[in-house]
């Protein structure tokens, strides 16, 4: 082991401590004073520095009774921050640090409950602060403004209700409330459905169970009886099918497609005429959203996940 | 049961009951019962006095909950024995002690004696080491005190002519103790990564952000606003740096620019590093805490006696003039916009003095 021993390095200490100008005679002499008086001290040294040296007193050249006050003296950063390099973004954190430490006692919303707030998008924030703020610093902020935003709604102070308003968006999008769609004066009710490519809009009157797609006749837009009877799933599985006339428009993607935005478009124009058949046409599966898309295809690859075949050399 | 019953009334819990049931009344007291004032509001300096006020006359669930908690909390806080002389982390942030009130009590309290394991140590650190027990490197605190009051005085006295003193301390854990010296000391802070070159490139990243011109009792004076564009970035005139180890680079730099700095010097640091070492442990953030807490309070009396002299009309450091601010900072001359003749008579006795 190549560890000194104590004794030996003990030792040498001492005699670092014997032959060495230490500081501790100061100390020793500085603990002897018991009250240390800085500022005399330092007067009595600062005074006679100043005056052989130089020449110049900057008392007489300041004008005391007018001038002092609107003189300059120094140029200071203007936040204690400065030096962090971006001032503006470390004070905000800090204004929150502060918020929540403060306010850290009051009864808090379970995660999911507490009201969905538009804070700021990265851009936005950056724009706000006016510096490059990291992805990773912006989104600790953002955690600290859910846990303000968590405080119950009806004990949260105002301070910090003002504070957490500031870094909204503009405009709350999530306060938009989409009035229920409703059947119009000429008993029509508009739907649209998406699948795949394709976008159908479907207008359904009470009738005698005409179908017109895109103007032609339904077994002229889908020719095979399996598209026609998904098309009117709807329809079909909630017996309505010599109930009501559509009048459907459907654009882009192919046959099976089209198909299916029909089926959605027109399970939507159905519950606007009957809310109370949702739980047949849930169960029936017409008016869940297929949000899958076409995969992108990717470098490397022969399609979205195929790779080319392996070749020895 | 009637023995169950007997015995809710030894409980603690009985207390916690906001509605007493009348047989546990009856035994708390020999006198009838009667109706009473709800209770006197007590004014308190806790920040959450303005949400207890708004819960008074409670609305929702939630505030009468809150409030029936802090009914309780009032209650109960005063039960149980009283604990004295015991470590309270956060009083060392809120209140630290004064550069005059550094006992080796305190810094033995803080652990500030620690070294590192002897085969860690910086052989340079030998006058700052008192011994080494079970392996590890003490340092003597006496000499520890001594340095510390040296430092508090270096910064109380750049303080007190208005110089920028830059607190940096950027372990995990350090940030609250930081922020709170610089406060004190009306310094400045540093608690995250320190970017290199803001002091050898400080315009290209330091020059976006802003900076003020202000008279000497630190009021802002913004007619001279305009003046401050092109100008070099603000360097520190003091840097106090609480963990060397991982801030070379800052160390350097102010090597490199002439700022003195003060550091926490542990027995495996470079004391070269710094101007004004304080050897001390720099792991434990009790002791960390407890440096940058007297070494801030030291920069708040300086800062103090700087605004007081500045109230008298005097200042221990040479103020900057209205000339100087208002000339070019590439080419030194007068700017043609600013100033005018105002200007022109300030700059006449400085070309005396010269």
């Amino acid at each position: 082991m190549a560890r000194p021993t104590s004794n030996g390095l003990v030792q040498a200490m001492q005699s670092l401590r014997l032959h060495s100008p230490l500081p501790q005679r100061s100390c020793l002499s500085s603990l002897r004073h018991h009250s240390r008086t800085y500022a005399t001290e330092t007067e009595t040294q600062a005074q006679p520095d100043s005056t052989p040296d130089m020449p110049v007193q900057a008392a007489p050249e300041i004008d005391f009774s007018t001038n002092f006050i609107r003189s300059p003296a120094r140029i200071i950063p203007a936040s204690p921050s400065y030096f962090s390099g971006n001032p503006r973004f470390v004070d905000h954190v800090l204004n929150l640090e502060s918020l929540q430490a403060r306010y850290a006692s009051l009864p808090i919303l379970p995660a999911g409950d507490a009201p969905r707030m538009a804070w700021f998008k990265l851009k936005q924030f950056r724009e706000y602060v006016g510096e490059q703020v990291p992805v990773k610093k912006y989104k600790s902020l953002i955690k600290i403004l859910q846990r303000l935003n968590r405080i119950q709604p009806d004990m949260i102070p105002g301070e910090v209700r003002s504070v957490l308003d500031s870094f909204l968006r503009p405009g709350n999008p999530y306060a938009i409330k989409h009035a229920p769609p409703e059947v119009d004066e000429n008993g029509k009710a508009r739907a649209k459905g998406k699948r795949k490519e394709s976008t159908a809009v479907v207008q359904l009157v009470e009738g005698e169970g005409e179908i017109i797609v895109n103007g032609k006749s339904l077994v002229e837009a889908f020719p095979r009886v399996h598209d026609r009877e998904s098309a009117l799933w709807a329809l079909r599985s909630t017996q309505r099918m010599d109930k009501y006339n559509a009048w459907v428009t459907v654009r882009g993607g192919g046959v099976t497609g089209q198909t299916e935005a029909v089926t959605l478009a027109i399970a939507r124009a159905l519950m606007v005429h009957e809310p109370g058949l949702k739980p047949v046409l849930r169960r029936a599966g017409v008016i869940t959203v297929d949000a899958r898309r076409v995969e992108r295809k990717k470098p490397g690859h022969v399609k979205a996940r195929k790779m080319p075949a392996w070749v020895k050399r | 049961m009637i023995v169950r019953r007997f015995g809710v009334r030894h409980s603690r819990q009985l207390l916690a009951l906001s509605r007493r049931s009348p047989i546990s009344s009856r035994f708390l007291s020999t006198e009838a019962p009667i109706t009473t004032q709800a209770e006197a509001t007590v004014e308190s300096t806790n920040p959450l006095h303005e949400v207890v006020q708004a819960t008074q006359n409670p609305k929702s669930l939630a505030q009468k909950q809150f409030r029936k908690e802090e009914q309780q909390r009032n209650k109960f806080n005063k039960l149980g024995s009283s604990v004295t002389e015991s470590h309270d982390p956060e009083g060392i942030l809120r209140n630290p002690p004064r550069p005059s009130d550094i006992t080796l009590e305190l810094l033995l309290a803080a652990g500030t004696h620690l070294g590192h394991s002897t085969s860690r140590w910086n052989p340079q650190n030998s006058r700052y080491i008192f011994g080494i027990r079970e392996g590890v490197h003490i340092i003597s605190l006496d000499v520890t005190a001594a340095y510390l009051r040296r430092a508090a005085k270096v910064v109380e006295e750049v303080a007190a002519r208005g110089g920028i003193i830059l607190f940096a301390g950027t372990r995990k854990g350090q940030k609250r103790s930081i922020v709170r010296a610089a406060e004190l000391a009306g310094g400045y802070h540093i608690f995250e990564r320190w970017i290199p070159g803001s002091l050898t490139n400080g315009q290209q990243i330091l020059g976006h952000c802003e900076t003020k011109v202000v008279n000497a009792l630190d009021e802002e004076l913004p007619e001279f606003k305009a003046d401050l564009a092109d100008r070099s970035s603000i360097k520190p005139d003091l840097v106090v740096c609480l963990n060397p180890l991982e801030n070379v680079v800052l160390l350097h730099e102010c090597g490199l620019n002439n700022v003195p700095t003060i550091g926490i010097i542990d027995t495996d640091a470079d004391p070269t590093r710094v101007t004004y070492p304080i050897p001390a442990n720099d792991d434990s953030l009790r002791g960390t805490n407890l440096i940058a807490g007297i070494l801030g309070r030291a920069g708040e009396a300086g800062q103090k006696r700087r605004l007081e002299m500045a109230r008298e009309g005097r200042t221990l450091y040479k103020p900057i003039t209205a000339t100087e601010l208002r000339l070019d900072p590439f080419t030194g001359q007068t700017a043609q916009t600013a100033g005018g003749e105002q200007a022109k008579e300030q700059s006449a006795p400085q070309t005396k003095r010269e």
